[in-house]
């Protein structure tokens, strides 16, 4: 028997997935091409397999006659993909914050594992969540799929559906003025707070005095705040500068995520002795809890936006690939 | 308007027919390889990584059987047709006939328009 049948006959079973029916399946092609040799070349030595198996096309094309034409996601099913990718990674990521601010590990089996998490830390765990997540869905997706059955998935009628999410219709010029507007007045902002910062080494004040300024926070405490407040401000005026070049949404991922840093970061700045300014002691926790509240409410508007940037990213890419 | 693909409608064309085809040739007993040949010389083409999967598929519907035939120097794997198959292939050829019908219909009274 021709090797080169043999070799053939190999790498086409390497891509048939039924092990039971491969056999069969190979003992069919193995006898059509010895016959089409015989039958159009008068023998079935090397050069006559050669040509038959030439003409028979390639291994992967032909095994790909024999699969089971079922996809793996079934089309109906797919937008549910991304819904409910978008839905589980939206409350990872929500989860990680809460678990960078409080310190504790969270687990909810078998969909959620939530170490304790520093902000680097969380940084480096959030695309493994965000693939863990993705794989989890589609696992169920490809489950419901094999069944056969029409299970009708459930989608909350309130929330926003990412499909439904469109660029609102505006117009080039109005599109990009909106943005360089945007962009000159965070880089006021920006500008002032680094001025701000040069003189006084804070930009919170408990007034507006500028010839006797009263600095809300201590001098350790108000250099730390006010260094990360302005790098959030000097963040969004690059994005938005880099927004009047390109309307790519990896500009706004990034923005998103160095803002999410920055919010951890501020999240972990101790408490104790924050004030320079005299505070009763039976307000400290309200304004503790106020100032985490906003910062947790923040961050988990940027996480959205961030959320709703990937699932978008992730459709073109589909859409592009199909 | 783009260009209407003839390739690929076709294709999807002859999935229908190859169906029938097949049914109506396995009367008789026939091999693989005979089976291409004998479709070749009526004047239609079938590739054999078309027709290999479609008898697969015929006869775990039960619509065809097979049986492998090792007295020769080749072993040849000959199906023939099954008692559900001819039922089925009496049920294509109305659907087929009704078609062609309906078509001819069309097509005459474009004539006379």
């Amino acid at each position: 028997m021709s090797n080169k049948l043999e070799a053939y006959l190999e790498e086409i079973g390497h891509f048939l997935s039924d092990r039971a029916e491969r056999e069969e399946i190979l003992s069919e092609i193995r006898s059509h091409i010895l016959e089409m040799a015989a039958a159009e070349h008068g023998e079935t030595g090397d050069a006559a397999l050669d040509k038959v198996i030439a003409a028979h096309g390639p291994a992967r094309k032909v095994a790909e006659k024999y699969l089971d034409g079922r996809p793996i996601i079934a089309p109906a099913y797919r937008r549910y993909l991304f819904r409910y990718t978008t839905l589980l990674f939206a409350f990872h990521t929500f989860l990680t914050i809460i678990a960078i601010v409080f310190k504790k590990d969270f687990v909810i089996f078998p969909i959620v594992f939530m170490p304790r998490l520093g902000v680097i830390e969380a940084l480096m765990y959030l695309p493994t969540a965000f693939l863990a997540d993705l794989g989890f869905v589609t696992l169920v997706l490809y489950f419901i799929t094999q069944t056969g059955k029409d299970v009708k998935l459930p989608w909350p009628k309130f929330a926003v559906d990412i499909n439904e999410v469109k660029p609102p219709a505006r117009a080039f010029w109005a599109g990009r003025i909106a943005t360089a507007v945007g962009a000159v007045l965070m880089l006021a902002v920006t500008d002032l707070a680094l001025y701000l910062f040069a003189k006084h080494h804070t930009i919170f004040f408990v007034n507006m005095n500028w010839s006797d300024p009263r600095p809300l926070f201590t001098p350790e405490a108000g250099r730390r705040l006010s260094m990360i407040v302005i790098a959030m401000f000097a963040a969004s005026t690059f994005a938005l500068l880099i927004k009047l070049f390109t309307r790519s949404r990896w500009v706004d991922v990034v923005s998103n995520i160095i803002s999410l840093t920055l919010i951890g970061l501020l999240l972990r700045q101790p408490f104790d002795n924050l004030f320079a300014a005299e505070i009763a002691d039976r307000f400290l926790p309200k304004i503790r809890f106020g100032l985490k509240f906003v910062l947790l409410f923040i961050a988990l508007m940027i996480t959205i936006d961030l959320v709703k940037n990937l699932v978008l990213i992730g459709r073109r890419k589909l859409a592009k690939s199909t | 308007m783009t260009d209407p693909d003839i390739g690929s409608l076709e294709t999807e064309m002859n999935r229908g027919f190859l169906h029938i085809l097949v049914l109506a040739l396995l009367e008789k007993d026939m091999y693989g390889y005979a089976m291409v040949k004998h479709i070749e010389a009526l004047g239609y083409k079938v590739e054999e990584n078309t027709l290999y999967p479609l008898l697969r598929r015929l006869e775990k519907n039960g619509w065809i059987a097979s049986k492998w035939d090792l007295t020769e120097d080749r072993p040849r794997k000959f199906y023939a047709i099954a008692a559900a198959g001819r039922v089925l292939r009496a049920s294509l050829l109305e659907v087929w006939t009704n078609q062609n019908r309906i078509l001819d219909e069309i097509i005459k009274e474009n004539t006379n328009v």
